[in-house]
């Protein structure tokens, strides 16, 4: 968190800075098997995101050592393209993608039916095209909608959502400028029918009260998602427009 | 990854080209169906997205200010890379950069170079002091054949498409990127024993050596490129260079009608 205090996040009349209110979050629209080459795919546009996914697999997980005797192992890839950010990215692995690459792959183990699985690897590739705060979030979204489109079996769908803190104020999924100038941070990925969650992070300062907000508004715009993505898998799926 | 190429994938494919014929029904010379989009992308200043059967490739220009060569102090500088990464096929792995994305890349940026579709020293803004840098990146994220002459397309329609962010970087008002020409490659592959255009999947999979071919608005040869294992005659040179003509005016249309919306 930037932490800023003289930058003014919220408008006089209560809303933010992009006319949302608190608990409002961006449109999201998500398209299911946009990538012929892949066994399954989604691209996820959630505000000024764009954030695409493959999966591969299940294949011979390679190199030996990586196997498992009992289960798959998901591989991720989180990667942002160098055109996505103001500033271009030098291409390549960094520490930032390399952990949001961890710890999606292992929120995504605990989804997939691994155990179906022996021996074998899941590739999931996420890459970033167009970055505007919210990335890791909408790469999980696009993940989930990915392996469902590969047709491999899940406990549950996953949802990456976020909630922060800007001007001492809770609100629902922070903007490029909340990002850099707020608070505090809570990205997590909610499972819409279970009511888990298998991806957490935060980063900032919240009290105990202004965290359970945050995830209240969370679980809500979860099931905000959650609509969207099974609406995309219908799409590709019950022989309407592809 | 280790691609096998089937022996009955080859076989097929020779039997095809004895009738002159194509797996996808497409005809010797005949390219796949292409769509282009620019201004596609949020955060380039540039960019284009670039679909052709199962191909599917973005490109984006971002600009940096530097310092310019000692020797070259009134030129900026252009670079454009390609990168495979392994969201675009099974067969792609990560690690650095294959030698297959390397020889992408450089040929892209041979074609749009030497066009000298882009005045270097139109880059400068202090000699000695100030120039840009601009950078074209191409993102292939579908890998569904030919991928050569889609990031060749989407790498000069987003460069077509730029605007130099002098605001941003405090020296002046933006404005458009000046880009005179528009350089595109075509792509061939030796099929069945003879040369195709527009290869798909299937054709490179169980084909031979490929041809790319770069020409200018004047048909003027600004790079060329053959690819992998095999050989070719002039004559053979001489008929796919009347071929590739013909495709780069048809795609230079293309630009120019979606810069015309």
């Amino acid at each position: 968190m930037g932490g800023y205090g003289d930058v003014q996040l919220l408008r006089d009349d209560g809303l933010r800075l992009d006319g949302r209110k608190l608990d409002e979050m961006r449109p999201v629209s998500i398209e299911a098997g946009i990538l012929p080459a892949a066994d399954g795919s989604a691209m996820v546009t959630h505000g000024l995101n764009v954030a695409v996914a493959a999966v591969y697999g299940p294949m011979e997980a390679h190199p030996r050592k990586i196997q498992r005797q009992d289960r798959a192992v998901i591989d991720v890839r989180y990667n942002m393209a160098p055109f996505s950010t103001g500033d271009r990215i030098r291409p390549g692995y960094n520490r930032r993608s390399r952990e949001i690459s961890k710890v999606t792959a292992e929120a995504l183990e605990s989804v997939v039916l691994v155990e179906r699985f022996p021996r074998s690897k899941i590739r999931v590739e996420i890459e970033i095209l167009a970055a505007e705060a919210g990335t890791r979030c909408a790469g999980i979204t696009a993940a989930a909608v990915a392996l469902a489109d590969a047709g491999i079996p899940m406990r549950d769908l996953i949802v990456g959502v976020a909630s922060g803190k800007v001007e001492d104020i809770v609100v629902l999924d922070l903007d490029k400028a909340e990002d850099n100038y707020g608070q505090a941070d809570l990205p997590v990925g909610i499972l819409p029918n279970t009511g888990e969650i298998a991806f957490l992070q935060m980063d900032g300062d919240l009290s105990p009260d202004e965290y359970n907000l945050a995830m209240e508004y969370n679980f809500k715009a979860a099931a905000e998602i959650h609509e969207i993505m099974v609406d995309a898998l219908k799409r590709r799926y019950e022989g309407g427009e592809k | 990854m280790v691609e096998l190429v089937p022996t009955l994938l080859r076989q097929e494919l020779a039997r095809l080209a004895e009738d002159d014929q194509r797996l996808d029904g497409r005809s010797q010379w005949e390219g796949r169906e292409v769509s282009l989009e620019v201004d596609c992308l949020y955060n380039a200043e540039g960019s284009a997205k670039v679909v052709m059967g199962k191909t599917i490739v973005y490109a984006g220009v971002k600009f940096e200010l530097r310092t310019p060569w000692p020797d070259r102090p009134t030129q900026g500088s252009l670079m454009c890379g390609a990168e495979l990464r392994p969201v675009a096929h099974r067969k792609y792995e990560p690690g650095p950069p294959s030698p297959e994305s390397i020889e992408l890349g450089r040929v892209v940026d041979r074609g749009i170079r030497e066009s000298g579709c882009i005045d270097m020293e139109s880059l400068c803004i202090v000699p000695g002091e100030k120039v840009w840098g601009v950078m074209i990146d191409i993102h292939v994220l579908s890998d569904g054949g030919n991928i050569f002459d889609a990031c060749g397309l989407a790498a000069i329609a987003a460069l077509r498409t730029a605007i130099v962010p002098a605001e941003r970087f405090d020296v002046g008002e933006d404005y458009k990127l000046k880009v005179n020409g528009t350089p595109i490659m075509s792509s061939f592959t030796r099929v069945g024993g003879r040369y195709i255009y527009d290869p798909s999947e299937e054709e490179e999979l169980g084909g031979d050596e490929r041809i790319h071919i770069t020409l200018g608005d004047e048909g003027h040869l600004h790079s060329l490129q053959k690819g992998l294992r095999g050989v070719f005659t002039p004559a053979e040179f001489a008929e796919i260079f009347d071929v590739a003509h013909q495709r780069c005016a048809d795609l230079r249309t293309l630009v120019a009608n979606q810069e015309g919306n």
